[in-house]
């Protein structure tokens, strides 16, 4: 039998390894295990950007017609991830800092981090640069929802409020409270922390 | 420095801008709200319509109409929204050039006072007057000669020249070929080779 790589519908090319049965079984060897997580992980990462998905539920194994179901389910092979399975995985990649628990506080929902906050930092600053919209009162709506696409559309507003919690660190941003809502303001200020 | 820069404060003129863009955006996801009823009511007079039941349908035709005259008036009032939030930033703007222009004529005016009139008119003069100074002790110096002396000079000058003229001579000298002593051979007229001939030269068109 030989595995190879299988492009899925949306463009997202699987690894080999998602067509071997028993990659979809949770593994009881823990090298073993460890090392199926880790592609599992990659594979769910890299699907997310691929699709700029930010949550991942426990449900999306437990339901069909989702826009998940081209990484949990392999028809090909007549095999789906557990829900179980994916509750594990999830647990694991919060453990690792790629994911974090969305409402905090209960374990079936993930934000997932395919770039960390501080990475979305950088992509917030110089998309504040290159539109130049540096020392401007911007809106939280305003940038994650534009009239035209940007990297940052759709981006989750916790994710985005991590993100200016990093630039504000360094002065690069400075958050703006009034009665009715929140906005920011971003300084070009090079030198990083 | 430091590592933390200081933010600049937040002034009341920054808030109100920020309420202005909060309420635009407030305004922009009513619009989508509305949109998504104007959908809705469409795909309801659909329905209605398949059914059979066309009074039905032509009532949730008539909320769609109203709705779309909400959609209309809230697209006036963003503009108005965004109008103003635009002056205001504009603005700003005019006020920060303005700052810049005011704190560029200050230092144009603090240069102006090193550097007056009268202490340019009197630099200028001091400068005339170590000029003519200057002059005199040249004119000093240059007459400290004797006429015999600058005689001499002169004479070394002419002998340098000389000098320089034999040499240059002789270089050329070395150069030049010697001149032939005998009379070159008469060299007979060379004769014109003549044009080859061309093959068929002059072709008579043939009466067909």
């Amino acid at each position: 039998m030989s595995l190879v790589a299988h492009a899925t519908p949306s463009g997202y090319l699987l690894p080999s390894i998602h067509s071997a049965p028993p990659f979809f079984t949770k593994q009881i060897n823990p090298t073993t295990r460890s090392i199926a997580d880790d592609h599992w992980t990659r594979i769910i990462l890299g699907y997310a950007r691929h699709r700029r998905l930010f949550t991942l539920r426990v449900e999306d194994a437990e339901t069909s017609g989702n826009e998940w179901d081209e990484i949990f389910r392999n028809e090909r092979i007549n095999r789906r991830l557990l829900p179980d399975h994916l509750a594990s995985l999830i647990s694991s990649m919060v453990a690792n800092n790629l994911a974090v628990y969305e409402p905090p506080k209960q374990s079936r929902s993930v934000l997932l981090y395919w770039r960390r906050p501080e990475e979305w930092a950088d992509v917030l600053h110089s998309w504040v640069a290159s539109t130049g919209q540096m020392n401007t009162i911007m809106t939280f709506y305003e940038i994650t929802d534009p009239p035209v696409e940007s990297p940052l559309s759709s981006l989750p507003i916790v994710i985005l409020r991590k993100a200016i919690d990093v630039l504000s660190k360094s002065a690069r941003a400075q958050i703006i409270a009034i009665a009715d809502g929140e906005g920011v303001r971003f300084f070009p200020g090079g030198n990083k922390i | 420095m430091g590592g933390n820069q200081s933010v600049p404060k937040v002034t009341p003129q920054d808030r109100a801008i920020l309420d202005l863009k909060l309420q635009r955006d407030k305004l922009r996801q009513y619009q989508k709200k509305i949109q998504v009823i104007l959908d809705r009511e469409h795909e309801i007079a659909k329905a209605h319509l398949a059914t059979g039941q066309k009074d039905r349908a032509v009532i949730a035709l008539r909320r769609r109409k109203y709705q779309q005259g909400l959609l209309v008036k809230t697209d006036g009032q963003l503009e108005n929204l965004e109008q103003l939030v635009s002056t205001i930033e504009f603005s700003l703007v005019e006020v920060s050039v303005l700052h810049g222009l005011k704190q560029g004529n200050e230092v144009l005016k603090e240069i102006h006072k090193e550097m007056n009139v009268e202490s340019v008119e009197k630099l200028l003069e001091e400068t005339a007057e170590a000029r003519a100074y200057q002059r005199e002790i040249d004119e000093m110096l240059a007459n400290n000669l004797s006429l015999d002396e600058e005689e001499a000079v002169q004479d070394e000058l002419k002998e340098l020249q000389a000098l320089a003229m034999v040499e240059a001579k002789q270089e050329v000298d070395a150069k030049l070929p010697s001149v032939p002593t005998e009379r070159p051979a008469e060299v007979a007229d060379p004769v014109p080779t003549p044009e080859p001939a061309r093959e068929g030269g002059d072709r008579v068109a043939v009466p067909a």
